[in-house]
């Protein structure tokens, strides 16, 4: 009687796992007549049989890395931002010009300025440092001293 | 401006936008973007302070809402919408 019920208890776990992974779905009903005695096993000899049908796994390593940062790689991250953001006009905008006083942007477009920065090398630029970024210049120079980047 | 809350309104600023982009949903992100730079650049030249006490204590009050409003919302994030792509900037 226990064991009948067992059974029973093993089918539909089993029914409720065909259910779930259809990819498996030839495996696990080719087991599925086999003993109790197996079944009770069949979650850790089902292992070697999946990798057994798999005939191949073909792995890969993909080492994620930047191209080195160079002053000039820098320039031109930096400038490319700035002439996105859409108060400063790309024909004004100069490596040296003042963001206030050249670009006529206000101490907010500043701070979006240098939130932009952060994004764009994945970074965070502190306050006290972030209110002397005001041209471009200084962005490369700041940042260049960060990641280690010299002439 | 007054002189002497620049530096706190600056950074009340950055906290704010920091803050509202961290919203999973792309409607209240935008929303509150838009409404933080809309809100300082409205009153740039304030200079009463009073005022300024004022409008300092309702964004601080504004920031304690969006950070509870973002981490509710993170417990309930839904699908991305479409225009959304891969940019995570929201703007």
């Amino acid at each position: 009687m226990a064991t009948r019920i067992f059974a029973r208890c093993v089918r539909t776990v089993r029914q409720y796992s065909v259910n779930l992974n259809k990819t498996n779905v030839a495996i696990i009903s080719s087991s599925v007549p086999r003993t109790l005695s197996y079944l009770t096993y069949g979650q850790k000899s089902l292992l070697p049989q999946i990798s057994g049908s798999t005939s191949y796994i073909w792995q890969r390593r993909q080492y994620g890395d930047l191209p080195p940062l160079t002053l000039d790689n820098i320039r031109d991250r930096v400038l490319y931002v700035l002439k996105l953001y859409d108060k400063i006009s790309p024909e004004k905008l100069q490596v040296t010009s003042h963001f206030m006083k050249d670009l006529g942007l206000d101490s907010l477009d500043q701070v979006e300025i240098v939130m932009a920065m952060e994004d764009e090398f994945g970074f965070e630029i502190p306050d006290a440092e972030a209110e002397k970024l005001m041209t471009p210049q200084d962005i490369v120079q700041y940042i260049a001293d960060k990641k280690d980047v010299y002439e | 401006m007054a002189s002497c809350g620049r530096s706190q309104v600056i950074s009340l600023y950055r906290m704010l936008m920091k803050e509202s982009r961290k919203f999973p949903s792309y409607n209240y992100r935008t929303y509150a973007l838009r409404r933080i730079q809309d809100g300082f650049r409205a009153n740039l030249h304030v200079d009463n302070p009073k005022t300024l006490d004022m409008l300092l204590s309702q964004a601080r009050e504004s920031l304690a809402l969006i950070k509870r409003q973002v981490s509710v919302g993170q417990m309930y994030s839904t699908q991305k919408t479409i225009i959304e792509g891969n940019d995570q900037r929201g703007f």
